[in-house]
């Protein structure tokens, strides 16, 4: 798992933009990982609002497989930025029928004309906090760490029914585990002055 | 927060997502069951599990992001 991305700002320039867009429409898929890596917490972020009416998870990895699949159509946005715009659309739109599914057609139209979110942030990766993550993560007791550690090898690929029972554990038990996880995780991170969801790109 | 309410967020915090036969991504089926408060705070606590993830993946890339490659390279 050595792909991804480098801490680019998504917002790149008409020229990077341009070059992304070359190579995903040739089917790099080294380039589309390291988009991945830059856009998703502002991808997701942007949805949070929806998070009443949508599944935030399904939302975003939906838009990211439209914005891949339609690669070879998409035209560079004249003020750069083409994939984050892209992406953004999509997004929106999705959670957007979902929230007519729901029923709360009052809030769509405020939702419709709501400013795409700002894309100047750094996404450098932070040596600190991921070095504070392995610590915190390795005082875990055994099995809150078999549990975290069993999700995060799955990939998104597999369900918790499998996950837990390849660990020994029922399903039930097994999501009390990581709750436990990512409580101690947290608690730990607090300690030493890092508040995850504030040090968010 | 009980320990019902916690497992039943947690079903939704993870990314694995079924995948239709029409190619599109279904909600977690746990999802709906939750109350729109759990909803939001499933969603606040997959934010900040993601960010765990990607800081912990030599490439930045969260569980989901794998999710999305994988499907694209099947």
């Amino acid at each position: 798992m050595t792909e991804g991305g480098h801490g680019r700002d998504p917002s790149a320039s008409s020229a990077e933009d341009a070059e992304r867009l070359a190579a995903m429409a040739a089917g790099d898929a080294q380039a589309f990982a390291s988009w991945l890596a830059d856009m998703e917490p502002a991808l997701r972020a942007s949805l949070q609002p929806f998070a009443a009416v949508a599944d935030v998870e399904a939302v975003v990895q939906e838009t990211f497989l439209r914005v891949w699949h339609g690669r070879g159509a998409i035209e560079p946005h004249p003020k750069g930025r083409t994939l984050e715009r892209l992406a953004f659309t999509i997004g929106r739109r999705l959670a957007i029928d979902e929230a007519r599914r729901a029923g709360r057609e009052r809030d769509v139209a405020a939702w419709a004309e709501a400013e795409l979110p700002a894309l100047e942030r750094d996404t450098s990766p932070d040596p600190h906090l991921r070095a504070w993550i392995e610590h915190c993560r390795s005082r875990l007791p055994k099995k809150p760490f078999a549990a975290l550690q069993a999700r995060i090898d799955a990939a998104g690929a597999r369900r918790d029914r499998e996950l837990a029972a390849e660990l020994g554990m029922q399903e039930n038990t097994f999501l009390q585990n990581l709750s436990r996880a990512r409580k101690l995780l947290t608690a730990c991170l607090e300690k030493v002055g890092i508040v995850l969801s504030e040090v968010m790109p | 927060m009980s320990h019902e309410r916690d497992t039943m967020i947690e079903a939704v915090v993870g990314a694995y997502r079924y995948q239709g036969a029409d190619g599109r991504i279904r909600p977690a089926p746990a999802w709906r069951d939750l109350t729109p408060e759990d909803r939001v705070e499933a969603a606040r606590q997959a934010e900040v599990q993601r960010r765990i993830e990607a800081e912990l993946d030599p490439g930045r890339l969260s569980t989901t992001a794998h999710a999305v490659l994988a499907r694209i390279r099947r």
